[in-house]
């Protein structure tokens, strides 16, 4: 596992996201996802989406059940709310102890990250509390053979077609910031804070984009094929 | 030029195009890239269908009578780099634009690629300056102060079509996609003031 992370710094969120910390001694990634408890496809196949954006785990994606998938992304909106968002927010608010930029400059850098901030906690809230739940509750009903036609139906309402079509990008005013830092905020006497807060925007739009390639390419297509099963299953009620 | 450079590799090593790649990657400028191994009776056959902007050759697979013509159609827009391996004639070296020698330095072959991405956007009038126009400034400031596409096509006397294809180029020329970005831009380059804004911003609340 330490090889791991000698080779892609940058999994060390991820690891966390599976409850994994520092310390690993010479344990192989095996060893360590058994005594976590970790289905070993499952992670490696998540580490891998993460280190190379075009790795696509098309074998393993019938095993994984999509509540292993969400609760993943759970941890990961998590990190986002609880760690990444506060964390940026307080070194653009440190901001302010540099007399060399302008007073309204601060403002706008400051308002312009609470509006994506905004953003951000909308479009996970949506996902937290109307797409996560109904993938869940599709699972629960799939897996249990007693469960009623009602249920069935009720479920059949939605369709993750309808998250697929307005799944929307959060990573624009990301993308903008960083610009706007880059290219023409006026030079500050000592960019040092600007440079970590630039740091930690690019770190955020890599772990975003992975994300939102999870749930565009992993999770939906999961869900689509169990759609399609609570689909036949209702046709064969109807008989 | 700031959409995926389209480059023909024409080279049978796996090795020398894995390195390639890896060299191209590191340069930072998105590509598309289409590998040939084999020998190449008709080069123009070749560009005609693969349409490359940039044309990496190891000459050892262009068969003897390949005609190598810089004055064809398929030819004359393309820039060539020869991929050399041994010595070659400066006969051949001559027919192409650039040369990278696969023994070279590292800073060698970057420079020589980005000669020629350099070039590349020289061809491209359209990209010349990042400059915005009169146009796009005023249509940038209508923006920042919350108008609609619709609204900017009014007040200017332009279709809407114009004013997409406007701002289009604006968010090509600043590295700016959003609403609240181009206002954050317009604001610290005193296009607009921050007053004017009013209650009508999508962010200043
Ligand atoms: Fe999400
Ligand atoms: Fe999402």
């Amino acid at each position: 596992m330490a090889d791991v992370i000698h080779l892609n710094h940058h999994l060390l969120h991820v690891l966390n996201r599976f409850n994994i910390h520092l310390g690993f001694g010479d344990k192989t990634v095996e060893t360590i996802c058994n005594e976590h408890d970790i289905h070993l496809d499952f992670f490696l196949d998540i580490v891998n989406t993460f280190h190379d954006a075009s790795y696509f785990p098309l074998q393993h994606l019938q095993k994984f059940k999509a509540g292993m998938l969400i609760n993943y992304l759970q941890k990961t909106h998590a990190y986002y709310l609880n760690v990444k968002l506060p964390e940026i927010a307080s070194y653009i608010e440190r901001l302010n102890n540099d007399e060399s930029i302008l007073d309204a400059h601060k403002k706008l850098l400051a308002d312009f990250f609470a509006d994506y901030q905004h953003e951000l906690i909308v479009h996970i809230n949506k996902e937290e509390q109307r797409v996560y739940p109904y993938i869940k509750k599709l699972e629960k009903v799939l897996q249990n053979d007693s469960a009623s036609r009602e249920e069935m139906e009720e479920l059949s309402n939605y369709s993750i077609h309808e998250y697929e079509a307005e799944h929307d990008d959060v990573e624009a005013k990301l993308f903008d910031l960083k610009n706007i830092i880059i290219k023409y905020l006026p030079p500050p006497k000592d960019s040092r804070l600007l440079n970590v807060i630039l740091h930690e925007l690019f770190e955020l739009e890599l772990d975003l984009n992975n994300h939102g390639h999870i749930e565009d390419l992993i999770l939906v297509p999961i869900v689509d094929k169990m759609e399609a099963a609570l689909r036949s299953q209702l046709t064969q009620f109807g008989q | 030029m700031n959409n995926r450079v389209c480059i023909l590799l024409l080279e049978p090593s796996f090795l020398v195009r894995e390195g390639i790649k890896t060299l191209l990657s590191q340069i930072g400028q998105a590509f598309r890239i289409e590998e040939v191994d084999t020998v190449i009776d008709d080069l123009d056959k070749l560009l005609s269908r693969v349409k490359p902007e940039i044309a990496m050759i190891n000459p050892a697979l262009l068969a003897k009578k390949t005609i190598f013509n810089r004055d064809t159609d398929q030819q004359s827009n393309v820039i060539f780099i020869g991929l050399m391996h041994d010595e070659v004639s400066t006969n051949t070296i001559a027919k192409f634009d650039f040369c990278i020698h696969i023994n070279d330095e590292k800073a060698e072959m970057n420079k020589v690629v980005e000669q020629a991405y350099r070039r590349l956007s020289d061809l491209d009038t359209d990209t010349e300056s990042n400059n915005l126009s009169e146009r796009e400034i005023s249509i940038l400031k209508l923006v920042a102060l919350g108008n609609t596409n619709n609204e900017i096509a009014e007040k200017l006397f332009i279709s809407v079509h114009t004013v997409m294809t406007h701002r289009k180029n604006i968010t090509r020329k600043l590295g700016i996609k959003t609403v609240s970005g181009l206002t954050v831009y317009a604001i610290l380059n005193k296009l607009i003031k921050v007053e004017e804004l009013g209650g009508s911003a999508n962010f200043v609340r």
